[in-house]
């Protein structure tokens, strides 16, 4: 009988040896052969600077070196082949369940579609992904789309559903000695234009954009004071060119950060007052969605929300922030979550409880937020790791192994009956 | 032409020590710390029992004494700058908001281009518990046929499950907390604990040992600028002189224990 331990361990297995084939012997003997090509060729020059060049020796040099650099050539091994495979869909029994991944470095493509086939196989349906403008517009009108199509494609081709949040601003769109959070209201109008050609690009493949992250904190505002009104500019200049470039996508605003700095903290400012403020400065026909980030900290999911607490149904209480401003109609996406479990760190839990209440708060979004289409957990796989406390938000090691959450979600959406009972067939 | 070599050498010889005596040493932290007499300490108070305010609002804990130490054998004052996050704590080096950052930091290969640390002074990796008087386990590959305890989810569960992987018959029981898996190796039901350190060190050990070597290793360490090379220096001679005096075995004996 096939398991689906025996399941994992097969990948596991083929990914072990996709990576081994970069350290091969063979791949050491080429790169000694070339070292060993270049310092040779390092001592004839050296010889021929003593004595004058001389054509007979160029004679003599340039047609070995042409056939040892073809040889070479032809010698290289191949690189690891990607297959995007059949689409693939994603079963589920709550589809609420989503992550947030971190492909935004990860260089590889195998292991992008590893860790798109992995969010897959632990049942979620959904992915929030940061695709910074920085990477993808390095020049004015100059786009790079090689990464972001590669993750997209892998991505639908997994049956994913992709949010995908935009921020970061390119050295040329803002002032020198400021940071990729600062951005003038002199360049929204060039933030619009990229939001638009990214949203027309990947129309019918990434039909959600969350606009800019965490806008009430200070840092990730250019270090500014915080401003929402300044952000509801923003959201002006950027709903009706998304809208124009792609008529389907949802423009989600907000990702506020769950704070409780009060007004006139040099920090930041807490969520429910900040999105009080968008409001009151005409936010509302400027987007079709609220981003909410719903960390849990110490509590679990079902602990009561309340304005001096965090947790993880503070997502309620912003919730009524809306219905107070006839806002209610919108859907709440919750593109950050989560709990984490670092063995010291004040603000975490023990593992067993992180798992307990991350289950518990996918489960609490199924059954009693009927305005909630996703409940993304932070963060599924970091490419390296951070060798810090954000190492224990993850699902999954940097070297694709499982940790048990993941197993224990892979559980709670029924894949792993499902993947037991396909090896049984 | 002999000549002229002559002449070109000792120019050369005279151009190398008009550099030299040009050259200065580039300026060090240890400079500033010995001449203002304080030694600006980095850290997130929020990782018991390394560093953390207690009742008291008194910033305490293991890493508190331990710059205090390095303070005092420098001869001067330690300041500590104790509210930063822990995302913060290398942009303050980087900000020359402080000197060192002693924070329970992991050693991190990612960020030796610009900071470097000093010899490891604690490690935090996994290790393996056995009930005093066990034979024949010397490691986790002298598990096969045996039970080991972990703290379900964490990261010796996750380097147990590995094992179990390599090995023909290695059983692995849950448990909801470390303290849990090594009171299950104390009453016989299981053969060892994979568990942290320091949930090691912090729970009582009676009746049971550390087996070495760690079976994992999560260095922690001081961190500097990379251009404040003597301060790191002294820092390590620091180090290695309470090691051998045995000031680093009392702080771990004050910090690390089991509470009553």
């Amino acid at each position: 009988m096939r398991t689906t331990k025996d399941a994992g361990d097969h990948k596991r297995l083929t990914t072990e040896t996709q990576r081994t084939q970069s350290f091969s012997p063979f791949r050491r003997f080429l790169c000694a052969l070339r070292a060993s090509v270049v310092v040779h060729l390092l001592q004839r020059c050296k010889i021929s600077q003593t004595s004058s060049p001389s054509p007979r020796l160029l004679q003599f040099l340039l047609p070995r070196l042409a056939l040892a650099l073809f040889v070479l050539y032809s010698l290289r091994p191949p690189p690891i082949l990607v297959v995007v495979g059949p689409p693939q869909e994603v079963v589920t029994t709550n589809p609420l369940v989503g992550v947030h991944t971190r492909l935004t470095d990860e260089v590889e493509e195998w292991k992008i579609q590893r860790t798109l086939q992995m969010v897959r196989e632990m049942g979620a349906p959904w992915i929030v992904e940061f695709f910074p403008w920085a990477y993808y517009e390095p020049e004015p009108g100059r786009y790079d789309w090689d990464h972001v199509d590669m993750v997209v494609r892998h991505a639908r081709a997994q049956g994913l559903t992709v949010i995908a949040r935009i921020g970061w601003v390119p050295q040329w769109a803002r002032p020198e000695e400021t940071t990729f959070t600062y951005l003038d209201p002199d360049g929204y109008e060039a933030f619009a234009d990229f939001v638009a050609t990214f949203a027309a690009r990947y129309r019918g493949q990434v039909d959600h954009i969350i606009v800019w992250n965490e806008p009430n904190l200070s840092f990730e505002w250019g270090y500014r004071p915080v401003d929402p009104a300044a952000y509801v500019d923003l959201l002006r200049a950027v709903y009706p060119a998304a809208h124009a470039a792609n008529p389907d996508v949802v423009v989600l605003a907000g990702a506020l950060a769950p704070t409780l700095e009060p007004p006139g903290s040099p920090a930041g400012l807490n969520d429910l007052d900040y999105l009080r403020g968008m409001y009151e400065a005409g936010a509302a026909p400027y987007f079709d969605g609220l981003a909410v980030h719903a960390y849990g900290l110490g509590f679990p999911p079902e602990a009561d929300p309340a304005p001096d607490v965090i947790n993880f149904r503070r997502t309620e209480l912003l919730r009524a922030v809306m219905e107070e401003f006839g806002d209610g109609n919108k859907p709440i996406y919750v593109t950050e979550a989560g709990w984490n479990d670092h063995p010291r760190w004040t603000r975490a839990v023990r593992p067993a409880q992180r798992i307990a209440y991350t289950i518990g708060a996918y489960e609490w979004a199924r059954q009693n937020w009927p305005w909630c289409r996703v409940v993304a957990m932070w963060a599924f796989r970091y490419p390296a790791p951070l060798h810090n406390y954000q190492d224990y938000y993850t699902f999954v090691t940097d070297d694709f192994r499982p940790k048990p959450i993941y197993l224990a979600v892979q559980e709670y959406t029924g894949q792993s009956q499902r993947a037991s009972e396909s090896a049984n067939q | 032409m002999r000549n002229l070599s002559f002449i070109s050498r000792r120019s050369l010889i005279a151009v190398l020590v008009l550099l030299l005596a040009t050259c200065r040493p580039s300026p060090d932290a240890l400079d500033r710390v010995l001449e203002t007499g304080v030694l600006r300490v980095g850290m997130d108070a929020s990782y018991p029992p390394f560093e953390y305010i207690d009742g008291e609002g008194n910033l305490v804990g293991f890493d508190v004494d331990l710059a205090r130490e390095i303070a005092t054998r420098l001869g001067v004052e330690p300041r500590f700058v104790a509210n930063l996050p822990y995302d913060g704590l290398y942009d303050s080096l980087t900000a020359e908001q402080v000197d060192v950052v002693i924070s329970a930091l992991y050693v991190d290969p990612t960020r030796t281009a610009d900071f470097t640390y000093s010899t490891p002074y604690f490690d935090a990796g996994q290790v393996l518990v056995m009930a005093e008087g066990t034979e024949g386990i010397d490691g986790m590959a002298d598990l096969d046929g045996r039970t080991v305890a972990v703290e379900f989810g964490s990261a010796g569960d996750v380097e147990a499950r590995a094992w179990a992987r390599r090995l023909a018959s290695l059983t692995i029981l849950p448990c909801q907390t470390a303290d849990e898996a090594l009171a299950k190796v104390a009453a016989g039901e299981a053969d060892a604990a994979l568990v942290d350190h320091l949930s090691a060190l912090m729970t009582s050990m009676e009746g049971l040992r550390i087996v070495e070597p760690m079976v994992t290793s999560e260095p922690y360490a001081i961190a500097v600028r990379r251009e404040d090379r003597r301060l790191l220096e002294a820092i390590d001679e620091i180090l290695a002189a309470m090691r051998d005096d045995g000031t680093l075995d009392r702080l771990q004996a004050r910090w690390f224990t089991a509470a009553p």
